[in-house]
């Protein structure tokens, strides 16, 4: 005998709910082990038990209970419906607050873009404005040094010496201007500087003042007077002082080079 | 044609009743009403064959309903067809009811349930019958067993006692009331059958 003989023929009864309590725990214990037999039985005779409801005549219920009833039921509604619009006033579609969310993060982003754009934009042109700045000066250097090169090679220029001093030496081209070259020079005192002057020929003439330059640590320099305060014709000599930084508008010492135009 | 097979329900094998319960899902005033229309007789007359008063009757069916109204999840047509499902819920209800009135509510609080359990669809040559019918060929089966027999299902089902309770109640011996309600019921189960 199968275990599920002995509770074959209490389906029904069970169904109906009318075993007494030994029975309908024993039968419980054996539905709740997992027997799908008796419990697709079991549901069989629910539908024949449920069939017995038929035995009692129908009747009708006050229209004061149905009154009752639609009264609760349509106030159930009518709070469920005012939920949903107060919820859909109040909370934003999750979908838009994904789009706004989105359109704020784009935004956001836009603007940090832009200020590094600006950014980057500001750099590059202070990038360039310096290169170009370096490339103007570059130029103007290799302008003076070529002019200082044309100046020093030229054969037109005058070669302007003091045989006392032979560290010192000047070039002079009519045109392109005056070199003026020293070497092994002694360093001026504090920050002087040393001034080259024009002497000019006529009788009286005061010395014309020009640039100033002091050498470097090795006692060189090379100055270049692009426009001389004087034409090569009018003047008589050159001269170089040691003077204040920044220069005199007259010798204030001895020239200590001093270089005739033949 | 076209036309036609767009009017043609999508589904012929929902039931309408099923259909009325998915909209309670929606808090759907009209289709809680069409149910309680097409079925508060015969709840009502249950709930009342069983608790005999009108008033605590309609407590209860108020009852019924009203937890059908705020749980109609809890029906899954899967499971079952509605109207015996509704019943059941009803005929526990009222039993409950009964049983704290005559404080016998010790003796099956255990088996009784919130919500009906699984009911098996009614067999193949039932699925074309209308409450109506089925409510007659049900009577007229019971009617044709003995009186006896006839009362026993009915202790059990209306008043919700055991075998022994109802071997108490009408003096039989307890083997003998286990017959009763057993071969009454399998007779009901092949009348059923045999009058498609």
């Amino acid at each position: 005998m199968s275990s599920c003989d002995q509770f074959r023929e209490m389906y029904e009864a069970y169904a109906l709910g009318a075993l007494d309590a030994g029975e309908r725990a024993s039968f419980e214990a054996h539905l709740a082990a997992g027997c799908t037999n008796c419990a697709e039985a079991v549901e069989e005779a629910r539908w024949l038990v449920s069939q017995l409801a038929y035995l009692a005549p129908e009747a009708a219920p006050s229209d004061m209970l149905k009154g009752r009833l639609m009264k609760t039921v349509r106030a159930d509604a009518a709070a469920a419906a005012a939920k949903l619009p107060v919820r859909a006033k109040s909370a934003i579609p999750v979908w838009l607050w994904a789009g706004v969310a989105a359109l704020l993060l784009l935004s956001a982003y836009s603007e940090w873009t832009s200020v590094q754009l600006r950014k980057d934009i500001r750099e590059t042109n202070a990038r360039t404005a310096a290169l170009l700045q370096q490339r103007q000066d570059l130029e103007a250097q290799l302008e003076l040094a070529k002019r200082e090169a044309t100046i020093l090679t030229d054969p037109a220029s005058v070669k302007i010496r003091d045989p006392k001093n032979p560290q010192l030496e000047a070039m002079w081209h009519s045109s392109l201007g005056i070199v003026l070259t020293g070497q092994k020079l002694p360093l001026p005192s504090g920050n002087r500087v040393l001034q080259l002057w024009l002497i000019p020929k006529a009788a009286g003439g005061k010395p014309m003042p020009s640039l100033t330059v002091r050498p470097d640590a090795e006692g060189k320099f090379v100055l270049l007077v692009a426009n001389p305060p004087e034409v090569m014709t009018e003047t008589k000599a050159l001269a170089i002082t040691e003077e204040p930084e920044g220069g005199s508008p007259q010798p204030t010492s001895t020239p200590s080079w001093v270089g005739g135009l033949t | 044609m076209f036309l036609s097979a767009l009017l043609s329900p999508a589904n012929p094998e929902v039931s309408p009743d099923a259909t009325l319960v998915s909209r309670l899902l929606q808090k759907d005033v009209s289709a809680f009403e069409q149910l309680y229309d097409r079925h508060s007789r015969a709840v009502y007359g249950l709930v009342l064959r069983i608790l005999q008063q009108v008033g605590t009757a309609e407590e209860v069916v108020q009852d019924v309903f009203l937890q059908l109204w705020r749980h109609a999840e809890r029906y899954d047509e899967s499971r079952g067809p509605f109207v015996p499902w509704l019943l059941t819920l009803a005929r526990n209800r009222a039993l409950d009811t009964l049983r704290l009135k005559s404080e016998r509510q010790r003796r099956r609080e255990d088996q009784t349930e919130e919500l009906p359990p699984v009911i098996a669809g009614p067999p193949e040559f039932e699925k074309q019958l209308d409450e109506k019918r089925r409510a007659e060929k049900a009577r007229t089966l019971m009617s044709s067993l003995n009186p006896q027999q006839r009362r026993a299902i009915e202790l059990a089902y209306f008043e919700g006692l055991t075998h022994s309770e109802i071997a108490e109640a009408l003096k039989e011996p307890l083997g003998t009331v286990k017959s009763w309600i057993r071969n009454g019921l399998l007779r009901l189960k092949e009348g059923l059958q045999a009058t498609t």
